[in-house]
């Protein structure tokens, strides 16, 4: 657990699953940051064209887009701040990549026009989370931005991004690729060399069941992977340093379902494992109750209770509507939201106490019933992260 | 079209997708659950690499015997689930198209080839959907031993490209038994009387985005959608007068004893909340019918935990009502 601040850092990863609002999360601290006078830089990985809207940036692309100083003004927020945001194209950065690191023209050329690499740059291992990690670093050694916020890719496993780096380059620094290929292309043949292999009858099998070309097309784009291993390895270095860096703080971010919890537990100890700084939970969308009581435990016979009391009053009242339904209505909601309440109250405490973290640095935010999209709602919830003073 | 359970019951395969989060898994199983109860043999099947159905349709789950992936378990009447693991079913694969395991058993220990697997990218996808091909091409008596096979697919982002892997090898190998084959995947997947896609969604902002775009890439690829499933719906409460009872709590004397905390205070917040959620969402779904294209299918907010039969069955009613709900729809 680090104790720095949030908005001390330089870098802000927010992590955690799927559906959980992430990348409203990011938004709100970008958006506090800013207020502060920070100019901050928010890297999202979601199509989030209404969260672009909010902002007044139009369409939010592979190019940072200023958030206008007049929309900032209108929510509020004075001084110099500036927020910038950002969507991040797995395929862009990687032409980006490819573009850089290719030793020569031909090979970016081969590269660029590989079937495979066209179409599955995403399947490719960990390449989305890769590209994240690529972009941040890219960003960050610019020093434009006082702070980047980044808004990882949602993983249901622990953190595939701190993987990634490692996994890809994992397989493009077997040499296996070099012995493979390399000299039957050298050689001006199509196709490769049998004896590779180690069995005459293993690539006889492979080139039966799928034919030269498919063979040809992977051999290509693994070739071209491989002449550009070298800068790869060394931006992939990098990136875990500048991860596991006193500047880089990671918040998790999960949503009050039972489930959800148990997977932040693991996400927890891996973040722990991995020597990265943690600052604090948030748990997203939390039910409350109104009123200053935690939520009562409304039992069947109490529901009953409350109905026929509720249906006496509206009674005497002389209604228009029948007083006997109406007070069903009412109660069943009522009930409902008691049990919701006290089912989300009781994940975050058992949360705290799995994690053994100090109360504090659970962050809740509440479900909100309005739409958190339009910048006073990303205000309203930076207000439940950085309500006493800055040490969310 | 048809249109209720019968439209997606008549189909050999169904893939559903969706953001992470929007609780893909369960509806994948309680869409199962429900085929099964029409007496129709139903397979629902997981690709990832977690194991999450055996538990939620099994009451028993703990002692199903498995053979390694490679043929759909019984876990209740007419209700099957499968794991599809892209090893196994490489393995499976060689063994129909070479006949000889020695062979198999060559290729698959091969050094070169296991590196290559490794590195390969979309050879899962495809091997997984050949799989898919295969179940539903297997015959018994006469007629298809798996009538019908529910796909618990991956989250969006890479169900996409889960689904295009057949395009790009189309593209790239122009001849061979390997096209073949794939063509005969993209057939079944291409053909609308078999195949639909079955997005879920959460009534939010950025579910709901996400899935439009889902939509559109599903019909590029040449794919049929069918409704699309909005989960969790939160319950409009339903108050024709709903301001004059408002008032009228305001106005009514203390809660009786035991129910301090009911004040009318309370009351008043918690249905307004519940009002205004449920507006935000309904303003959501709205843009989801206006610019989705087909159905959209409201499944009701469910408070407990789906961690098993008994769970889950409360989901698969509230599919059944809105399968039934668009069966008359106009």
């Amino acid at each position: 657990m680090s104790t720095r601040p949030w908005l001390e850092h330089e870098i802000l990863v927010t992590v955690g699953t799927g559906g959980v609002g992430k990348t409203t999360v990011a938004a709100a601290i970008g958006l506090e940051a800013a207020r502060r006078g920070k100019r901050v830089l928010v890297l999202t990985i979601d199509p989030a064209r209404r969260l672009a809207d909010a902002l007044g940036v139009g369409e939010l692309g592979h190019e940072p887009r200023t958030v206008p100083r007049k929309v900032l003004r209108a929510a509020g927020i004075k001084g110099d701040g500036e927020l910038v945001a950002m969507m991040l194209d797995t395929k862009r950065t990687f032409d980006e990549l490819v573009s850089r690191y290719s030793p020569d023209q031909e090979s970016l050329e081969r590269i660029l026009a590989n079937p495979i690499y066209q179409n599955l740059t995403d399947a490719l291992a960990g390449s989305r989370e890769y590209s994240a990690m690529e972009k941040l670093h890219q960003l960050h050694s610019t020093g434009e931005y006082d702070l980047i916020v980044l808004d990882t890719p949602p993983s249901t496993h622990a953190l595939d991004f701190l993987d990634a780096p490692r996994r890809l380059t994992g397989f493009l620094e077997s040499d296996f690729l070099k012995l493979m290929f390399a000299p039957a292309i050298a050689m001006g043949r199509t196709g490769f060399r049998i004896f590779r292999f180690g069995s005459a009858t293993v690539l006889r099998v492979m080139e039966t069941l799928t034919g030269l070309g498919f063979l040809r097309a992977i051999s290509d784009f693994l070739l071209a992977f491989e002449s550009m291993l070298e800068g790869f390895t060394t931006r992939a270095r990098e990136v875990e340093a500048l991860l596991r860096d006193p500047i880089c703080g990671f918040v998790l971010v999960v949503g009050p379902d039972p489930g959800q919890a148990r997977r932040a537990e693991d996400f927890w100890a891996r973040l722990q494992q991995e020597r990265t700084h943690l600052l604090g939970l948030v748990v997203n969308r939390v039910r409350s109750w109104p009123g200053d009581e935690d939520a009562p435990e409304l039992g069947e016979a109490d529901a009953e209770h409350v109905t026929r009391w509720l249906a006496k009053g509206l009674a005497e009242q002389g209604s228009v509507f029948d007083p006997e339904r109406a007070a069903r209505e009412v109660v069943e909601t009522l009930v409902r939201q008691a049990s919701l309440a006290r089912r989300d109250a009781e994940v975050c405490a058992r949360l705290i106490k799995a994690l053994g973290v100090p109360p504090e640095t659970l962050h809740q935010i509440p479900l909100f019933s309005e739409d958190v999209h339009a910048l006073d709602g990303l205000r309203c919830m930076g207000a439940y992260l950085f309500e006493d003073g800055g040490h969310a | 079209m048809r249109k209720g359970l019968e439209a997606l019951t008549q189909q050999r395969l169904l893939i559903v997708t969706g953001k992470g989060g929007t609780g893909k898994t369960t509806v994948a199983a309680a869409l199962g659950m429900l085929a099964a109860r029409q007496g129709l043999d139903t397979v629902v099947i997981e690709v990832g690499d977690t194991s999450l159905l055996p538990r939620l349709l099994c009451k028993d789950h703990e002692s199903l015997e498995e053979d390694g992936g490679r043929s759909p378990v019984q876990v209740a009447p007419h209700l099957f689930t499968l794991r599809i693991v892209p090893e196994v079913a490489l393995t499976e694969y060689l063994e129909l198209q070479l006949k000889v395991r020695r062979i198999v058993r060559l290729v698959i220990r091969n050094q070169g080839f296991r590196r290559l697997l490794d590195a390969a990218p979309g050879w899962r996808a495809l091997i997984t959907l050949g799989k898919l091909w295969y179940l539903q091409s297997q015959m018994d008596s006469g007629r298809p031993r798996w009538p019908l096979l529910i796909v618990d697919g991956p989250a969006t982002g890479h169900g996409l490209s889960f689904l295009s892997v057949p395009n790009v090898v189309l593209d790239t190998v122009r001849i061979g038994p390997l096209r073949r084959q794939t063509n005969r995947v993209q057939e079944l997947l291409n053909d609308a009387s078999r195949t639909l896609v079955l997005p879920v969604t959460l009534p939010e902002e950025l579910p709901v985005s996400e899935t439009l775009e889902l939509c559109e890439r599903v019909r590029e690829l040449g794919m049929t959608l069918g409704p699309v499933i909005a989960n969790a719906v939160e319950p409009a409460p339903d108050l024709a007068n709903l301001e004059p009872i408002l008032a009228h709590i305001a106005r009514l004397s203390a809660p009786p004893a035991d129910s301090a905390l009911l004040t009318p205070e309370v009351l008043r917040k918690c249905l307004d909340y519940q009002r205004r959620r449920s507006e935000l969402q309904r303003g959501f779904l709205e843009t989801l019918e206006q610019e989705a294209g087909p159905a959209i299918l409201p499944l009701p907010y469910l408070a407990r935990a789906i961690d098993s039969p008994e769970t889950l069955s409360p989901l698969a009613d509230a599919l059944a009502t809105a399968l039934a709900d668009w069966g008359e729809s106009s």
